[in-house]
């Protein structure tokens, strides 16, 4: 597989390119049916699938072959991960032996630094690259059931390969300048796919919000690679020539990034500490942590399969595979350890506690995936690497399942996303809340589901290492996070139906299929690193060098019984809410009533959009109105202008000379005539 | 003998009677007068120094200038016809319509 492996992020990009040309050639054609209609009998082209609300062919064709581009990648995945199980696991000296690293061709090459274009195929890019191509494949496939009343689904499809294209270079990459270029890539994906509604109020905002929001981490990201190169030594004393990850990560040359240091007000900073600091601004830009998270809920106006595959499953957990790939970097830093732990837990907690006061169906699971992203990043802090991991698949899967379920809500429910208007939706659609609740499980923790194993791995580990106000504050997190679950499920499908003019139906085989796949997936999930065989401890140790994590049974059993009872707490609350009419579209929440302005505080995410729009946004856009609005016209154009009237005035004043009377250019003539002669002769 | 400066003072003399008349007099013709006057003035000096140096050279430009001189007063009087036809005037202060 190792000759093949090109072809898992090409297959996407031929995808791109046919997908494209299709597009253009539909372009072309419905021009000249436009032109022809036109020509000959007027109003008659609206039978079009382009203009007119029913099924668009080109949806299924389009989304059949960017699926089929995907799901082929994930076939060559699951080969290559077959032929690394097929190696021994180690080389006899103790070495890390499940890995080729594959140079294709020297991209650039400035000075004394080189960028090859190579892969670098281990045990984590295999895993990461199972979680893209296979969860991609199943949204893929569900987006054709989504898209098929849109007006350009071939342009989806196209920005959807070229995301899995770009999501595939930063994991699959070989050195940081390839990851970079797929973590820009993801980036500009994400921009394209949020803001593809671009008609309506909202998504252009929100892209480009995402799009700026994501740009302050990537200066960190950026700053940390410069850092390297410039630092970092080989153990023999020689500079980097390139900044391939197994030269960059390798023992020695992260230990020459000790011998820079600094004091500063009696501590002493190391270069390994500003680094890692900087990579982990990175991270808090794409995996959307405090002080970076606004994006992502907001990001939630784009297509909801991108809401499921880019900020749900795969490019927010790009941060995280960076900690993980770049870990001995931060175990040089204990300080920024704990400052990732510390951003981690705050992450999970505030935003866990943000869904608790929101309506819209899509806003609350937005906030829940930062607050599981929270708890991940939480344990890479604590130095968990593999039950970050852990989380970050299983959270991809029954993630990914709750934001297509949502989706088929928001799809069957007449394009409505407010949970006040929903209510008793289980009868109308069954598929949809069957498998909901199975995702439900999953991110609640119910016994032996998915989530329940991940995130009790990484609570355990903070006890385990001794980060016992870390742990509780994690089980606090995953209290909150039952309850919203249990009020979302309320509100959603129990109860009556409280906007009664949408007509809710049940979404087509296109969408519930993908659906019932993960679903299974979601309750399978656990098995990933099951306790006693820790499969995924196995496979990653020769990376991660951590030992498998212990199951306390007392830990799970509390962290299990507090989600359960709180579950069942913000299920029952709201019940009882929409039995005696205390849940009405455009009303405040029940909880609002009672807690009163905390709540107000809940509904406003904590304040962070209004500090921001008051810090940042606010004094910007004045310095733009500044320079748009009296820079520009006043000092720019009154440069120009000023030149032109300059020219203008010198011209007017230079006129009278030229009278028109032949005598006195004449007279001119022979007094210019009579000073040259005169400077020659008196010379 | 007359000698090489009397010539050429006297060159000098009609060159500036020739200047003070285009600049003063404001008939055409007279004007043209004074440029040809002005024209000769210098043949008046090419051939006195020609003269003087005993060589060819300042006489064989004089002829040259006769012959432009020839070519010009064909041009000027072609001129200044056609601007007598279309201003009836012979005053060049009235014709002063190309300017800034």
């Amino acid at each position: 597989m190792a000759e093949l492996i090109w072809l898992v992020p090409l297959l996407p990009l031929l995808g791109v390119v046919i997908n494209t040309l299709l597009g253009l050639n539909d372009l072309r054609l419905s021009r000249a049916n436009a032109h022809h209609d036109h020509g000959h009998d007027h109003g008659h082209g609206h039978g079009d699938a382009h203009h007119g609300h029913g099924d668009n062919p080109t949806a299924k064709r389009s989304g059949l072959i960017a699926s089929v581009m995907v799901g082929l990648g994930f076939v060559l995945t699951v080969a290559t991960l077959i032929e690394l199980l097929g190696m021994p696991a180690k080389t006899t000296l103790g070495e890390n032996n499940r890995w080729f690293d594959v140079t294709y061709w020297n991209w650039m090459a400035f000075g004394d630094l080189e960028v090859p274009f190579g892969f670098l195929i281990d045990q984590l890019s295999v895993t990461m690259m199972l979680l893209v191509t296979g969860v991609g494949t199943l949204i893929h496939l569900y987006a054709v059931g989504y898209m098929s009343h849109d007006e350009r689904p071939t342009r989806f499809f196209v920005y959807l390969n070229l995301f899995i294209v770009a999501m595939l270079m930063l994991v699959m990459g070989n050195n940081f300048v390839m990851l970079f270029l797929g973590w820009e890539g993801v980036g500009l994906c994400s921009f394209l796919l949020i803001g593809f509604w671009f008609e309506q109020r909202d998504p252009p905002w929100a892209s480009v919000k995402a799009f700026v929001t994501n740009r302050v981490g990537d200066f960190g990201l950026l700053m940390a690679m410069f850092a390297i190169w410039a630092l970092a030594r080989k153990p023999d004393g020689t500079f980097l020539h390139s900044l391939v990850f197994r030269e960059v990560l390798e023992q020695g040359t992260v230990f020459s990034l000790q011998q820079y240091s600094t004091f500063f007000m009696g501590t002493q900073y190391t270069a390994a500490g500003a680094i890692a600091f900087m990579l982990l601004l990175g991270v808090t830009g794409k995996s959307a942590q405090i002080p970076l998270f606004v994006w992502l809920p907001d990001a939630m106006a784009g297509p909801t399969p991108v809401s499921a595959l880019i900020h749900a499953a795969t490019m927010v957990t790009a941060g995280v595979y960076l900690m993980i790939r770049t870990h001995p970097i931060f175990e040089l830093s204990p300080a920024v350890q704990s400052s990732v732990t510390f951003i981690g837990v705050a992450t999970a907690l505030v935003a866990a506690s943000i869904a608790l006061g929101q309506y819209d169906i899509k806003k609350v699971l937005a906030f829940s995936t930062v607050s599981q992203l929270g708890f991940m990043v939480a344990a890479v802090g604590m130095g968990a690497y593999v039950a970050a991991m852990f989380h970050l698949l299983t959270h991809g899967i029954f993630k990914a399942l709750l934001f297509l379920g949502s989706g088929s809500v928001i799809h069957g429910f007449g394009n409505e996303q407010d949970m006040r208007k929903m209510g008793g939706l289980r009868k109308k659609m069954p598929v949809t809340f069957w498998t909901y609740i199975v995702g439900t499980m999953g991110l609640i923790g119910f016994p032996l589901v998915s989530g329940f194993w991940s995130k009790d791995e990484i609570i355990g580990h903070a006890f385990d290492h001794d980060h016992r106000t870390v742990g509780m504050l994690l089980i606090l997190g995953a209290v909150l996070t039952s309850f919203y679950m249990g009020r979302q499920i309320s509100m959603v499908f129990f109860g009556e139906q409280r906007d009664q003019h949408i007509h809710a139906h049940e979404s087509s085989r296109w969408m519930t299929i993908p659906l019932a796949i993960l679903a299974v997936l979601t309750l399978a999930s656990g098995l990933i690193n099951i306790v006693v065989l820790h499969p995924l401890t196995t496979w990653l140790e020769p990376i991660v060098e951590e030992e498998a994590a212990k199951f306390h049974l007392n830990i799970a059993a509390i962290v299990t019984i507090l989600g359960l009872a709180s579950f069942a707490a913000g299920f029952y609350l709201y019940n009882w809410a929409a039995k005696h009419k205390r849940i009405k579209p455009n009303q405040r929440d029940l909880l609002h009533h009672w807690g009163g302005d905390f709540y107000a505080i809940l509904e406003e995410k904590w304040g962070f959009d209004a500090l921001y729009n008051a810090v940042l946004v606010k004094p910007y856009k004045a310095l733009a109105s500044f320079f748009g609005k009296f820079f520009d016209v006043k000092i720019i154009d009154g440069i120009v202008n000023g030149t032109a009237e300059l020219v203008g005035l010198s011209g007017r004043g230079l006129r009278t000379f030229q009278s028109g009377y032949v005598r006195s250019y004449a007279l001119m003539f022979v007094i210019g005539v009579v000073i040259v002669l005169g400077f020659f002769a008196l010379r | 003998m007359i000698s090489t400066n009397a010539y050429v003072l006297l060159s000098a003399i009609l060159f500036t009677i020739g200047v003070v008349g285009v600049l003063v007099r404001r008939n055409v013709i007279v004007m043209f007068m004074s440029v040809e006057l002005m024209l000769n003035s210098a043949n008046l000096a090419l051939i006195a120094f020609s003269r003087a140096r005993a060589e060819s050279d300042g006489q064989i430009i004089t002829f040259f200038v006769i012959a432009v001189a020839a070519a010009e007063v064909a041009v000027g009087l072609a001129l200044l016809v056609s601007i007598f036809r279309a201003k009836k005037t012979t005053n060049i202060d009235d014709v002063n319509t190309l300017k800034g």
